[in-house]
């Protein structure tokens, strides 16, 4: 069978993935309810906490399409669960490049993993792009919808089109800085294990 | 009474409250929408004799509705009141997805669903991580269930509030627990063909029944309706 062609294991891995990252997410999001400065630290919290599984994913990513297709499942969980349509086309083009990223070191070097990571992480943002590109109905919708105005305030004060490009190079910053760190880990404990 | 949805029928379902849930809700009439597709799902999980989450479901649904609409408003200050807004207000919103996510998931076997992927040619590879994912859920909240009953026992589930180490203790065990079962899950779908060259057939005949297209026409409706008042009446 041609090496290039991604199989049913592969599909498997992907998808195995796909939702402990997901779980990461919703466990972080979870932690925004409490205050929206903390929804705004989402783009260091997720980055470090899913380079874990990230970086184990990525020691098993031999071929390409696997991260495209990992953005793709992020995109069709993130509409599912509500958060709008609008940041998909982010996540499936940080993914595409990011696959391409990985690509050029033949999903081996860890410099270009690291890399490709960080631009992976920018997905995280496409969480913030119902507040930015509809910030006044989304501001109205939330206050009808009973989300207190302390909180609506604070969180267009966190979150708007000025920072929003501050939150997307801490997306690749903490992406860089997370790679390195999930790295240790997977190497503290999966690679003596053998799984690696 | 037995209602068999079709799975399309389904993911329509998901797709429509999804996008339901994010536009803005203005007049009593279209909150009134709103709770009527929320109570759909519910009303299929009753049929499905789920009753406890059904009532679980209703009962978290109805209190967060009568707590938004009659004690909080977004004036409310303190910090008791701003955290209660903000969760009503997140169960309101989110909730109706919620509900016909998780009803969709325990509801439909897996080979239904990959037999109505395949019906609307979705892309292979799509479909299998996206039916693993679906699976993969329940499993990882069983897994993590037992890690955390091992950690209690041993005493280290704060890990000495350390946060660092609590994440890792949770998500390291998880993760291994996660590619085993991975591994399993490779060799039960190699037996069963997935990710051959030949189209593969299914046992289940999909077919669409009156209750399905009901249903159907009914999630349109609320769609247009949805919609024109915010692109075009407003």
């Amino acid at each position: 069978m041609d090496k290039k062609k991604l199989t049913a294991k592969d599909f498997i891995t992907v998808g195995i993935f796909t939702a402990i990252v997901f779980v990461v997410e919703f466990a972080c999001g979870i932690l925004g309810f409490i205050h929206p400065y903390i929804v705004a630290s989402y783009v260091v919290m997720i980055p470090i906490v899913g380079s874990i599984p990230m970086m184990l994913f990525y020691s098993k990513v031999d071929k390409f399409g696997m991260i495209t297709i990992m953005s793709v499942l992020i995109a069709i969980i993130m509409f599912v669960t509500g958060m709008g349509f609008l940041g998909a086309p982010l996540i499936i083009i940080a993914g595409v490049v990011a696959d391409l990223i990985a690509k050029t070191g033949d999903y081996k070097q860890f410099k270009m993993i690291s890399i490709s990571y960080a631009v992976f992480c920018l997905w995280i943002c496409a969480n913030y792009f119902p507040v930015i590109v509809t910030a006044n109905s989304y501001r109205e919708s939330l206050t009808e919808e009973g989300f207190s105005a302390e909180y609506t305030d604070s969180l267009f004060r966190a979150i708007n089109s000025k920072t929003i490009w501050v939150l997307l190079i801490l997306c690749l910053i903490f992406g860089y800085i997370g790679s390195y760190i999930g790295k240790i880990v997977v190497k503290k404990h999966f690679e003596k294990a053998g799984i690696v | 009474m037995e209602i068999k949805l079709d799975p399309r029928t389904k993911i329509f379902m998901i797709f429509v409250v999804s996008a339901i849930v994010m536009m803005s809700v203005t007049t009593p009439f279209l909150w009134g929408l709103k709770i009527v597709t929320t109570m759909v799902p519910i009303a299929l999980l009753i049929a499905e004799k789920r009753y406890a989450s059904a009532l679980r479901f209703f009962a978290l649904y109805i209190s967060a509705l009568i707590l938004t609409f009659y004690f909080l408003s977004s004036e409310s200050t303190g910090l008791i009141r701003a955290l209660l807004t903000g969760y009503c207000g997140i169960i309101a919103q989110f909730l109706p997805a919620f509900i016909t996510a998780w009803y969709v998931i325990h509801s439909t076997k897996i080979d239904e669903f990959m037999a109505a992927m395949q019906k609307m040619h979705v892309p292979d590879g799509i479909t299998i991580s996206l039916a693993v994912v679906m699976r993969f859920f329940p499993t990882i909240k069983e897994e993590y269930g037992s890690i955390r009953d091992a950690m209690k026992m041993r005493g280290i589930s704060l890990a000495g509030g350390n946060a660092a180490k609590m994440v890792e203790y949770r998500m390291i065990p998880l993760l291994f627990s996660c590619v085993n079962i991975g591994d399993e899950l490779s060799a039960a779908a190699i037996t069963r063909g997935l990710g051959g060259n030949v189209k593969r057939t299914s046992v289940v005949e999909l077919k669409l029944h009156v209750f399905d297209w009901v249903l159907i026409l009914l999630f349109s409706i609320a769609t247009v309706i949805f919609v024109l008042n915010k692109y075009i009446l407003l």
